[in-house]
């Protein structure tokens, strides 16, 4: 009699709490605020979030969504760690593809010594995920080093309608249009400001070639003259001018190589951006 | 006697309940345990038992606070886009004209500070276009003036905080750093009539002696080579090297002074933030 009436007496108030208090921090909630960081992109507390419940509740949607969200906030060391964990899962498939896209990040002008050394997991059967390995290493190379590769190997992952761009990219890299600093600098040598024209630097061209030609004919007049002071002020202008005409090619050259250099990478990377590096779409918000 | 089947059974069932009770919290004491946090500057935390506490309670009696909080912890981590953007969905919940005043100032000092003032006195206008905050007006001059202030305006910041009082302490601070700026054009035009001239008006003596020294060495080469009838010399030593220190000479002229100026104001900026105990945005 005495336990029924406590527990009459008791649970109103039971109810009661229930019905104006929220227990913020159960573990259920604590995954429901998570997902709900995650849609909202606060990665880093949504990591937190999950974290905290993943040893009580094992699930592997949230284990990929911790990998998403360190790869995401580019913690790449603490997403690798997540990678083990996940390879009796049914999605280890997506746990490797985020896997290769975020060593391919973390350092991408390697990422081909995977694919070279046999250092991946080869028993991946899924071809979707071989197929954003091969991408990835296909990227690697031309941002790299081509390392004999035909243009076939580099072509062959890619899908029909990216082929012509890689296809292009394989030709830069392969035969870069650089211009010769030493070459710069012998035209130079002979004509003043012709390196700078061959480096397609016209106008500077034209004013070396001029400045160098004005001093060395007020150099030669003076001499002519017997006015040795001016003239040997002029042939000292005159030889400051010519050097720095030969110095400024050379450099001119090494920077349009630069250039042409970071062309090329900034190609490769917002043809990565476009596609998200193969990344493929997933819908957990919707 | 009560048997131990009782016992247990009792407190079996007091400690579950007390364990329920415990762990149910109302909002209002998440909404305190979330400032606390806040208090204490952890502001990452802040931020997370804020909006925890916006995602569970129905009540959206939070709202304006929680969301002005998170844009408060924001705008300490630097994260000023997110901050505007909790003030404004604080903005959208405000039930008072006082609160919806305070959230507006608290975007207008984030705009102070990342610099984007022309959103800054955007939305000053508005304020002070608005009747209901006619009693507000020296509350927006004082805002108007920081913004004058981060926008490099020192003239318009004095005669904003003067609109408030005319011994305002920042009006006559902004001022002081007024009348320390050089005038670039100034140092410009002096450097034109005497090579030179402008770079001592900004106290850069050995560039202006030396600015001074070349162009009278060009200058006296390229007059003696026409003087002496040798009109192609002087036309080469006149164009070449005479003109070529002498615009050199105007544009250091001014460089300096852009410097100098430059230094001014972030000495006074870095007083205003380190050493004025007026609110700041």
């Amino acid at each position: 009699m005495i336990k029924i009436l406590a527990i009459f007496l008791l649970l109103p108030s039971c109810i009661y709490s229930q019905s104006k208090s929220i227990n913020f921090h159960s573990i259920q909630n604590k995954k429901l605020f998570a997902d709900h960081l995650f849609c909202e992109g606060d990665y880093l507390r949504a990591v937190e979030e999950y974290e905290a419940i993943r040893k009580t509740i094992k699930n592997d949607t949230i284990d990929f969504k911790i990998l998403l969200c360190y790869s995401e906030l580019g913690l790449y060391q603490q997403a690798e760690q997540n990678v083990s964990l996940s390879s009796n899962s049914d999605l280890s498939s997506e746990f490797n593809k985020l896997f290769y896209i975020n060593q391919f990040k973390k350092d991408q002008y390697s990422f081909y010594s995977f694919y070279e050394l046999r250092d991946y997991q080869f028993t991946i059967k899924k071809f979707s995920t071989l197929n954003i390995f091969h991408k990835l290493t296909s990227m690697s190379y031309l941002y790299t080093d081509l390392n004999s590769r035909t243009k076939e190997e580099i072509v062959k992952p890619f899908d029909v309608k990216d082929r012509s761009t890689i296809s292009s990219f394989y030709d830069w890299k392969l035969d870069p249009p650089y211009k010769s600093p030493a070459l710069a600098g012998i035209l130079s040598a002979i004509i003043p400001g012709s390196g700078k024209m061959y480096v397609g630097e016209w106008g500077d061209g034209i004013t070396a070639l001029l400045v160098t030609g004005l001093l060395a004919f007020l150099a030669y007049d003076n001499f002519r003259a017997n006015h040795d002071t001016r003239a040997w002020i002029f042939t000292g202008l005159g030889a400051f001018f010519y050097g720095g005409n030969i110095y400024g090619s050379v450099v001119s050259a090494q920077i349009f190589n630069a250039r042409i250099n970071f062309e090329f990478k900034d190609g490769l990377n917002l043809f990565l951006e476009q596609k998200n590096y193969f990344m493929p779409e997933y819908d957990f918000c919707n | 006697m009560i048997s131990v089947t009782k016992i247990c059974f009792n407190i079996i069932l007091l400690a579950g309940i007390a364990c329920n009770l415990r762990a149910q919290i109302s909002s209002e004491e998440q909404f305190n345990y979330a400032k606390n946090f806040f208090d204490k500057e952890k502001y990452f935390d802040a931020v997370t038992e804020f909006k925890r506490l916006l995602f569970f309670d129905e009540t959206d009696q939070y709202n304006f606070a929680a969301n002005k909080f998170i844009g408060l912890s924001y705008k300490q981590g630097g994260k000023f886009s997110d901050a505007v953007y909790h003030f404004t969905l604080a903005e959208k919940n405000t039930g008072t004209a006082h609160e919806l005043f305070e959230t507006r100032i608290e975007i207008i000092k984030v705009n102070i500070i990342r610099r984007s003032t022309g959103r800054a006195f955007i939305l000053l206008d508005s304020l002070q276009s608005d009747e209901t905050f006619i009693n507000k007006i020296d509350e927006i001059n004082y805002w108007r003036g920081w913004a004058f202030i981060f926008a490099d305006d020192w003239e318009s910041a004095s005669t904003s905080f003067q609109s408030i009082a005319p011994d305002h302490e920042l009006k006559v601070f902004a001022d002081s750093i007024n009348n320390n700026f050089y005038n670039e054009t100034f140092a410009k035009v002096l450097s034109i009539f005497i090579p030179g001239a402008g770079q001592f008006y900004t106290g850069e003596y050995v560039s202006g002696l030396i600015s001074l020294s070349w162009n009278v060495l060009w200058g006296y080469l390229t007059i003696k080579a026409f003087v002496d009838d040798r009109v192609f010399d002087g036309f080469m030593i006149g164009s070449l090297l005479w003109w070529r220190f002498y615009t050199g000479n105007l544009q250091n002229a001014e460089k300096f002074a852009l410097e100098k100026n430059l230094e001014i104001t972030n000495d006074a900026l870095y007083y205003l933030k380190n050493s004025y105990t007026g609110p700041k945005p």
